[in-house]
């Protein structure tokens, strides 16, 4: 972690701070105060931004690159919680609830961002009600897209998990529908993503290329059908059905290498 | 207002056996001359140890993650120091762990 060499940071804090959701609609004097209190941070890609477990000493807001959030079940499976990009704020709920932080945050590629110390966020809160509900906001969707996490990995098979991922990733591409390969998007991240193995995410994207749903090509997959990807991806887990010991990642693997998703 | 102490949310804060193996786990790696000099974070849950920081030479890499999986207690250890040779921190990683029994006592 180095610091930023950056004489007029603060008024990029305040800039970076912008593109946080709600934020912008603060007073001048509210922005000013918490781009004061936001200090600068450098990591490089692989970086441990902090460790499940750690006390939260402090919440970040991402100015550049993207980041991981993953936790670890109590049986030593990996699961990604979330991948954010800039304008995203992490670290906060550990920080708000007075707890050690939940997960696992590494830079996926150069990051840059803000810290904010915990006593400062606290501060900040309880001085200015018009931030504290832009936090409560903020901590509010993060409830929500946690409770989307929970039916998705609770109710649909990998297959549609799969499906729904995708088709929240797809962007629009010379008149295709395609979702864009980056450097980090490898099996074993789209793996702890679904929270499965790569085996078993291997079998599900062959399943739906198979089916016609998709093409897997070099850099990216195109969706060929997104109506069918899309009904594909509300598909629910049989009623009473037995998860498939493979799903649940029973077959464990120490994943060092990381194939790519897309090849 | 002060939120210090706050008791809105008591069943989030660490558990005090989590707490406990990661001041064991710090104080053995301070204590160990291989690892004491290198500074290296450590978070706890579940018992599972979580290594950071970063280290000189793929040897220190490895004898921080025995250290630590030598702490009574310690289900297993995700090692993401970085060091020369080591895995990339951010590599997705899984552990092969026996499931906490329901009546397990870990404070």
């Amino acid at each position: 972690m180095t610091e930023v060499s950056e004489p007029r940071y603060q008024e990029r804090a305040r800039h970076a701070l912008a593109r946080v959701e709600h934020f912008a609609g603060l007073p001048a004097h509210v922005q000013a105060a918490v781009a004061g209190s936001a200090m600068p941070r450098r990591f490089a890609a692989g970086q441990v931004i902090y460790l499940e477990g750690e006390p939260a000493a402090a919440l970040y807001v991402l100015e550049a690159g993207w980041v991981k959030a993953v936790r670890l079940s109590a049986e030593g499976r990996e699961q990604m919680l979330l991948v954010a990009g800039p304008g995203e704020v992490f670290g906060d709920v550990a920080v708000f609830a007075a707890a050690p932080y939940p997960g696992t945050v590494v830079a996926l590629e150069p990051v840059t961002a803000w810290a904010i110390e915990r006593s400062a966020a606290l501060e900040l809160a309880a001085r200015y009600p018009e931030l504290a509900l832009v936090m409560i906001r903020r901590l509010g969707q993060r409830v929500l897209y946690f409770v989307d996490l929970v039916e998705d990995l609770s109710l649909r098979s990998v297959d549609a998990r799969l499906a729904h991922t995708l088709l929240g990733r797809a962007e629009g591409c010379g008149g295709r529908l395609v979702v864009p390969r980056r450097g980090w998007a490898t099996f074993d991240e789209m793996a702890s993503r679904l929270g499965t193995v790569r085996d078993v995410l291997s079998r599900a994207l062959h399943t739906l290329e198979a089916e016609g749903l998709l093409r897997v090509e070099r850099g990216a997959i195109v969706i060929l059908d997104p109506a069918g990807l899309a009904a594909r991806g509300q598909r629910l887990q049989p009623p009473n059905r037995k998860w498939d010991a493979d799903e649940r990642g029973c077959t464990r693997t120490n994943t060092e290498e990381n194939g790519l998703l897309i090849r | 207002m002060s939120w210090e102490g706050s008791e809105l949310t008591p069943h989030m804060a660490a558990q005090p056996g989590d707490e406990r193996l990661r001041a064991a786990i710090l104080a053995a790696l301070t204590a160990d001359p291989q690892t004491a000099a290198c500074a290296l974070r450590v978070g706890v849950l579940n018992g599972i140890a979580h290594l950071g920081g970063a280290a000189a030479t793929a040897e220190v890499w490895a004898a921080a993650g025995r250290i630590a999986a030598a702490v009574p207690g310690v289900r297993g250890v995700v090692n993401r120091i970085e060091a020369p040779g080591a895995p990339c921190p951010a590599r997705a990683v899984n552990l092969d762990l026996p499931a906490i029994s329901e009546g397990e006592n870990r404070s």
